[in-house]
């Protein structure tokens, strides 16, 4: 789009900020608990002042209450929404995008206040606001805007029982996306489960990995002086030697600092992940996973004990125990 | 099932809710939906999810939602009350993933005896399909 | 012996784009405007350039940036490598380049998306060039794939050994806070933050939470470096290079030392410090204000150790005293730095250590600023630089 095109689809986009996308949507059904006993059933939750009426009674709710989670499904279009939509502004709307080649939809975030538990007979009805409308974001899927709809819940009261903040993403999909998502769909099989990244192995390293796949933990010795090194590299800082042989560890040893992996979490790997240096009784010290033990319990100068062992389908690490 | 409610006071910031495991399964994704009232074909139709350029069909937002809240529910217990739930959604639930959820207490409000709760629900293949914070009123006394 | 570099080089003209989440155009486009308003700043013409300097990170080719801003003829470029720890670097070979006449006129520049596009925070992974694949090897099988962990591993050991506490961490964090508060340019403009928040923020990789971390920002800056003697001919007053420093020190790996006689220390920073001070003959008592590259909040108490103005050990006393703040013995990172301003690779700490010697910061300190100090990143072979005013 030219700066200019740019222009007249965001004046058309922002004139539906602050809008109704129709008139307040009265539940179909009012609360009861046989939708309640089907929501229970598929999220497998037991709790008992959902269905169980003699304790509900007794409970601080006083009786059956539905699951707060249940709050927008109550007015829900229903089966129409897979035959013929109702045309409303929030659809309208997201046409226009589609029509400028956002075409891509993408629910982000929502953010839902629950005031009061909603109890069998109440009947709710949704009010829905198109809130807000970002700046056009550059984001990993491609080009687009955040729509920001808010909806109020109220009761047969009129009184607000909720409150719920959706957010979407309309986005032009990036071409690289696009072709990766196209090859994907086109696989017959389910993607499989992701393997941890693999060790790059070139010259200097790829023994060292070779070793680990066949279970053992090498160390690097100077065939010139003697002196161990890890990593390993092609030539001894000390005398200059590039001879050089190895020796297996031990395995033990113990941590020297660590440091407990949260955020980003990275597909293939098992969090909570704890990572050490860890100091082998040979001397030299390695970058190895901590098992076997919770992350408060771990300390520097903790005894370990290494195992190499396979931690996925394609991976073979040295994973240190408390000893 | 957990009848017994905690209390306000016996929680403490830091605090660690036990991992979920939760097996994603078209019967999930699809009775989910149904439940929800959410026809919306992407969650019952794989050949439209694959038509928006996904594999299979994948888990709708009041799935997510509703599995957050009961985890949440099943460790505070019948007598708590949820007050609000931010779901920053990730990648997508898809059959035959799995789905782990983790949290901890991340704050406390004494004045209105609520609780948030961080969490996070990773499933096996792409990473991090949810997280954010539920909050939790827990009742003062026993 | 120390080189002779002090005094041959001044700082001349600075310049930045906006900074933000989302710059919605090239970096070749955020290049191009910083270096054309150090221009500007300085009151040179894109024809008086004849060298320039960047990250070996930066997308921007030296020849792209000059097509843009019309420069003419160049005679030096060169760059320089190791992330943020080539920040002061480049006004290293800035000076040589001046100081021995192979260039007159040169600008030193850093433009990046580093939030809408590449984010470091995402980590390594498979896609990398050779020697990096071999070095990250003995570490993404593992996990610790990103520069917050990395960072990690030598802080969990610098507090184990010093006992520093999470009490100092949030010191250097609330200092750049309370400073980008005043600060319009900083992402943190107008928004101070509590312990609770701070406490409270996403955990990172232990014991690093959110706002120990610096921004991902989109945005560029550069510095234009001259002759002491064109400098007094030009429109701002110069900046005295009095003393620069690159060094890698024995052992270093890219931000993974983990195998060295001890691990909670940058003895890289320790050289850098000492060729700076042996350059000019200064000490830090002779440092009034300082930027110190603040990527994750540990690292700057390290450096205030390195850099003599308390021992090993005692930095986390030194910042809990106040001593960061607007009265206190250093005020640092009066922008903001780059926990609070903007992560430009160092080079917005270039600027704003400009500033302070100008006396021009938005949180100038209220007494004369004759020195003002500038570090590079940390864990990488890194450096620093002493800026002074013009006799």
């Amino acid at each position: 789009m030219t700066p200019e095109e740019t222009r007249d689809f965001e004046a058309k986009i922002r004139a539906y900020v602050g809008r109704e996308v129709g008139a307040p949507t009265r539940g179909k059904d009012d609360v009861n608990p046989a939708m309640i006993r089907h929501w229970t059933e598929v999220t497998g939750d037991e709790s008992p002042v959902y269905c169980d009426q003699a304790f509900a009674a007794k409970s601080s709710k006083g009786g059956i209450i539905a699951p707060p989670t249940m709050l927008q499904i109550w007015s829900m279009e229903g089966y129409a929404m897979c035959q013929r939509p109702e045309m409303d502004l929030q659809r309208e709307l997201h046409k226009i995008f589609d029509a400028h080649g956002f075409v891509g939809v993408l629910g982000t975030n929502t953010s839902t206040d629950f005031y009061r538990d909603l109890r069998p007979g109440d009947q709710v009805t949704a009010h829905t606001v198109i809130d807000n409308i970002s700046e056009r974001k550059t984001t990993a899927r491609g080009v687009g805007y955040f729509i920001e709809t808010v909806t109020k819940f109220t009761d047969q009261h009129g009184a607000d029982v909720g409150r719920q903040v959706f957010r979407v993403l309309k986005f032009m999909p990036n071409a690289e996306t696009a072709e990766a998502k196209a090859s994907t769909a086109g696989a017959a099989d389910k993607p499989a489960p992701p393997t941890r990244i693999q060790a790059p192995r070139g010259h200097d390293n790829a023994w060292w990995w070779e070793a680990i796949d066949q279970g053992k933990l090498m160390i690097q010795r100077c065939k010139g002086c003697g002196t161990l090194r890890h990593p390993p590299r092609p030539m001894c800082g000390d005398c200059n030697s590039t001879e050089w042989d190895a020796i297996e560890s031990s395995l033990e040893g113990e941590v020297y600092s660590f440091t407990e992996l949260h955020y980003p979490k990275f597909p293939g790997y098992p969090y909570p992940l704890l990572c050490a240096v860890v100091q082998l009784r040979e001397g030299t010290r390695l970058i190895a996973n901590l098992a076997g033990c919770e992350p408060e319990q771990v300390f520097i100068g903790m005894k370990v004990r290494g195992k190499v062992e396979r931690v996925d389908d394609k991976t073979v690490l040295p994973n240190f125990y408390p000893a | 099932m957990n009848k017994t409610t905690r209390r306000y006071g016996s929680v403490a910031i830091g605090e660690k809710l036990p991992p979920l495991r939760i097996d994603i399964t078209s019967g999930l994704i699809i009775g989910g939906a149904i439940a929800s009232r959410d026809f919306t074909p992407v969650h019952h139709d794989k050949a439209a999810a694959q038509a928006g350029g996904l594999p299979d069909i994948f888990m709708n937002i009041l799935t997510s939602n509703g599995l957050i809240g009961r985890y949440v529910t099943d460790w505070a217990g019948p007598d708590c009350t949820l007050k609000r739930i931010d779901v920053k959604l990730g990648a997508p639930n898809l059959p035959g993933f799995v789905m782990t959820i983790t949290a901890e207490v991340n704050a406390k409000d004494d004045a209105a005896g609520t609780v948030d709760i961080a969490y996070s629900g990773d499933n096996n293949v792409w990473g991090t399909h949810m997280s954010g914070i539920v909050r939790v009123a827990l009742p003062k006394e026993a | 012996m120390a080189a002779r570099i002090s005094d041959k080089a001044a700082i001349v003209g600075i310049g930045a784009t906006e900074f933000s989440k989302d710059s919605g155009r090239s970096e070749l486009a955020l290049a191009a405007e910083a270096v054309k308003k150090a221009l500007d700043d300085a009151g040179l013409k894109p024809a008086d350039v004849d060298g320039m300097v960047t990250f070996t990170i930066d997308q921007n080719e030296e020849v792209d940036v000059a097509r843009a801003v019309g420069c003419g003829d160049l005679k030096l470029y060169s760059r320089v490598p190791y992330g943020g720890g080539a920040a002061t670097g480049t006004l290293l070979q800035a000076a040589m380049a001046v100081a021995t006449g192979v260039a007159e006129t040169v600008v030193c520049y850093r433009a990046l998306n580093g939030r809408s596009g590449q984010r470091y925070s995402s980590g390594v992974s498979g896609n990398l060039i050779t020697g990096s694949a071999i070095h990250y090897s003995w570490y993404m099988p593992f996990g610790l794939l990103t520069p917050a962990s990395w960072v990690a591993m030598f802080t969990q050991r610098y507090m184990h050994l010093t006992g520093c506490s999470r009490d100092a961490l949030f010191e250097v964090a609330q200092a750049t806070r309370a400073y980008a508060v005043n600060n319009p340019a900083a992402f943190f403009y107008q928004r101070p933050f509590t312990r609770e928040e701070y406490d409270t923020a996403k955990k990172i990789c232990e014991p690093l939470r959110l706002y120990d971390c610096c921004q991902e920002s989109d945005g560029g800056c550069a510095v234009v470096v001259t002759t002491p003697e064109r400098a007094k001919h030009l429109k701002q007053p110069g900046v005295l290079i009095r003393g620069v420093a690159q060094c890698a020190a024995r052992g270093q790996e890219e931000m993974t030392s983990f195998y060295r006689e001890e691990i909670a220390r940058i003895p890289e920073m320790d050289l850098a410090a000492d060729e700076a001070y042996a350059q000019c003959g200064l000490s830090a008592k002779d440092i009034d204000a300082a930027v110190i590259y603040d990527a994750f909040t540990p690292i700057v108490l390290w450096q205030l150790e390195s850099w003599g103005f308390c021992k090993y050990g005692e930095a986390a006393d030194f910042v809990k005293d106040g001593n960061l703040r607007p009265g206190g013995r250093l005020p640092t990172n009066t922008h903001g730095g780059q926990l609070s301003e903007a992560y430009i690779h160092g080079v917005n700490g270039i600027v704003e250590a400009v500033r302070l010697v100008r006396g021009t910061s938005v949180n100038q300190p209220n007494k004369p600023v004759a020195h003002a100090l500038v570090t590079s990143g940390v864990g990488v072979p890194t450096g620093g630089a002493i800026l002074g005013r013009m006799g």
